[in-house]
């Protein structure tokens, strides 16, 4: 079965590795490119004992060469789970209703049960490899760029190809795929419902996401933008008088005049800030610091998990009750009965000759 | 011994049933024809007794091991021949490689050609072979002979008598093509509408069965009538039993499109064995 499985996917398989192993090379080539940028101006690295490690030349430098990378995959925390679970979920029983080959699949002797059993085992497992492998090679590279900047938590994007995260969207979206294709018994129209549940799941997760623990809130004063660049904000911040009650934007003091800017200028807004801060006025705003990076991976990881779960439980429920359940095919002994239940009504009389036929109701 | 034993098999898809209370036996040995009108349940029939699905009431009893050929042979496209009979290797306990090979190079199936891009008679070779490399006891093929040209038709045919004077196999196999089936099977089940009509021995049923022809006047009491057709003022009845008293009608052996043909025509008749001796 394992030969079966690798031979009827390994069109997937093969893709989605040499698909890893390019990305691979291009984060790593990416990688040592940066550092012998950086080695041409400190020989032993950074952080070293030379002010370029913190001059603009250095951001500028490594962030142009990041950013680089970055628009390659800025897509793919979206896409990716995509494609997994239309090319490797939708397929797996979409493609075999749609040929007519789960007549042929599931008459030899291997159970139906057994098949889905090592189908998705392989499969998931794979799936989960690559996933873990991806964000491996993402965390192995953002470091030279991002040392000390950030931790990938505040941006969904980054947090989606670091950690479990990618492993478990991974899973996620395989067990939809073969949910689709179990219930449509297409796989075109399961790939369309694929790419659909995992953009509404995920935009959903990241609605979510605020409440996966409690936020700090802190006030600010001389400034409305948290100094931490990577913290998750919840909401927007409010306003808090000098006597510490929250007040909304209309109900600050006349005499800072609130005027709009034109065009993409901030000065009028900024000159407004500035004008409430001076009145005494600090600016509250709420938010997760990267500290939960970890929590937030788990959580999310658990709530995708389960719902991989209950999906993979449910394509293989539907699965079996459409056969006979199950139970071994005929023949797992030397005589053996598919299925028996109580006739409701059998005729009761009759000879060896032929006989008219009362018909049932 | 019987091969396949059906007990009040019924089937629900959706709010209707596509078999209904269907018991019937195939004794060991025996070349059985499943015929009937589209829709009439055959497939159903068939996907029961290889546990492709979940009876509503009733059950299946196959002695030994079945092997199955759907309707259009579904195979794996981009399989070659050769991974294909890996496939059932891999995916069967009792599986005989020599003879599936043997088969296919006297059939001239290169083991390299892929399966998508066979011709429709070593399609259907393919897939008879994958199932007979099984070892079956049972062999239930679905409309093996559809969509084959007339050479391929008989090549099918005489490759599935070959087994069966060789291993003794049972064979139950569907078509709604009568004729197809004329020359090798030895066992009728008609079924029709989702219910069952006709189960028994083909021999034994055209020799309990007469085509009386006569004028339209003659009498038909005495008889036990299946099925009449008229022709002006000719009619035709096929009639369980010898002849009847009135000597104006002309009797004679039917054969067995008429018997078939005779039971379809009147959907209320049917000729089954006892149930005591199915479920023996």
């Amino acid at each position: 079965m394992i030969w079966v499985t690798w031979r009827q996917h390994r069109a997937q398989i093969l893709v989605t590795a040499g698909f890893l192993a390019a990305l691979g090379l291009l984060l790593l080539g990416s990688a040592l490119e940066a550092r012998s940028f950086v080695a041409a101006h400190v020989p032993g690295g950074c952080p070293g004992g030379t002010a370029f490690c913190g001059s603009l030349e250095a951001a500028v430098g490594l962030g142009e060469r990041y950013d680089a990378v970055y628009s390659v995959f800025g897509w793919m925390p979206l896409v990716l789970p995509a494609l997994v679970g239309a090319f490797w979920g939708a397929p797996l029983l979409g493609r075999e209703y749609e040929r007519g080959t789960h007549l042929l699949a599931w008459t030899q002797r291997v159970p139906v049960r057994r098949w889905l059993a090592i189908k998705l085992a392989v499969l998931g497992g794979a799936v989960v490899a690559g996933g873990l492998l991806l964000s491996l090679m993402v965390s192995l590279w953002r470091p030279v760029f991002r040392e000390g900047i950030d931790s990938g938590f505040g941006n969904i994007g980054i947090f989606n190809m670091t950690g479990v995260a990618p492993a478990a969207w991974w899973l996620y979206a395989f067990a939809l795929g073969t949910l689709a294709g179990a219930v449509l018994k297409r796989t075109l129209p399961a790939m369309a419902l694929v790419v659909a549940g995992v953009a509404a799941t995920m935009f959903a997760l990241f609605a979510l996401s605020d409440h996966y623990a409690t936020p700090q809130r802190t006030e600010l004063t001389g400034s409305v933008v948290l100094g931490d660049p990577d913290a998750r904000l919840v909401g927007g911040g409010t306003w808090v008088d000098p006597a510490g009650r929250e007040v909304g934007t209309a109900d600050t003091p006349a005499a800072c005049e609130r005027r709009l800017d034109v065009g993409r200028a901030g000065r009028n807004t900024d000159s407004w800030h500035k004008c409430l801060f001076d009145a005494g006025y600090r600016y509250a705003v709420t938010y997760h610091p990267p500290s939960m990076f970890w929590r937030f991976q788990w959580t999310e990881a658990g709530i995708l998990l389960l719902a991989s779960a209950v999906l993979g439980g449910l394509a293989v429920r539907i699965t079996l009750r459409r056969t006979a359940g199950g139970t071994p095919l005929p023949g797992a002994h030397d005589s053996s009965r598919v299925s028996t239940r109580t006739p409701n009504s059998s005729p009761s009389t009759g000879t060896r000759s032929s006989l008219p036929w009362n018909i049932p109701k | 011994m019987n091969a396949l034993e059906v007990t009040g098999l019924a089937v629900r898809r959706r709010r209707s049933w596509v078999l209904r209370d269907c018991s019937l036996a195939v004794p060991a040995g025996r070349v059985a024809a499943l015929v009937g009108p589209n829709g009439a349940g055959k497939t159903t029939l068939m996907h029961a007794a290889v546990g492709l699905l979940a009876p509503a009431r009733g059950g299946v009893t196959v002695r030994g091991q079945a092997a199955f050929v759907a309707q259009d042979k579904p195979l794996y496209e981009t399989f070659t021949v050769a991974e294909t009979l890996r496939f059932g290797r891999r995916t069967n306990d009792r599986w005989d490689e020599e003879a599936a090979r043997r088969r296919l190079d006297r059939l001239g199936i290169p083991l390299g050609g892929r399966v998508g891009r066979l011709s429709g008679g070593q399609r259907a070779q393919v897939a008879l072979t994958l199932a007979l490399a099984r070892l079956p006891d049972l062999l239930v093929l679905d409309e093996p002979l559809a969509n084959l040209d007339p050479v391929a038709r008989h090549d099918v045919m005489r490759s599935i008598m070959a087994e069966v004077a060789e291993r003794g196999l049972t064979v139950l196999l569907s078509s709604h093509v009568v004729s197809d089936l004329e020359d090798t099977c030895d066992w009728l089940i008609v079924l029709n509408g989702g219910r069952l009509q006709v189960s028994g021995d083909i021999e034994d049923l055209l020799g309990g069965h007469s085509v009386l022809t006569g004028p339209a006047g003659a009498s038909a009491a005495g008889c036990d009538v299946v099925g009449e057709s008229r022709t002006g003022r000719q009619v035709s009845l096929l009639v369980r039993g010898g002849p009847p008293p009135d000597p104006r009608w002309n009797a004679r052996r039917p054969g067995l499109d008429e018997l078939v043909m005779g039971y379809l025509r009147s959907p209320a008749s049917a000729a089954l064995p006892a149930p005591a001796e199915v479920a023996g």
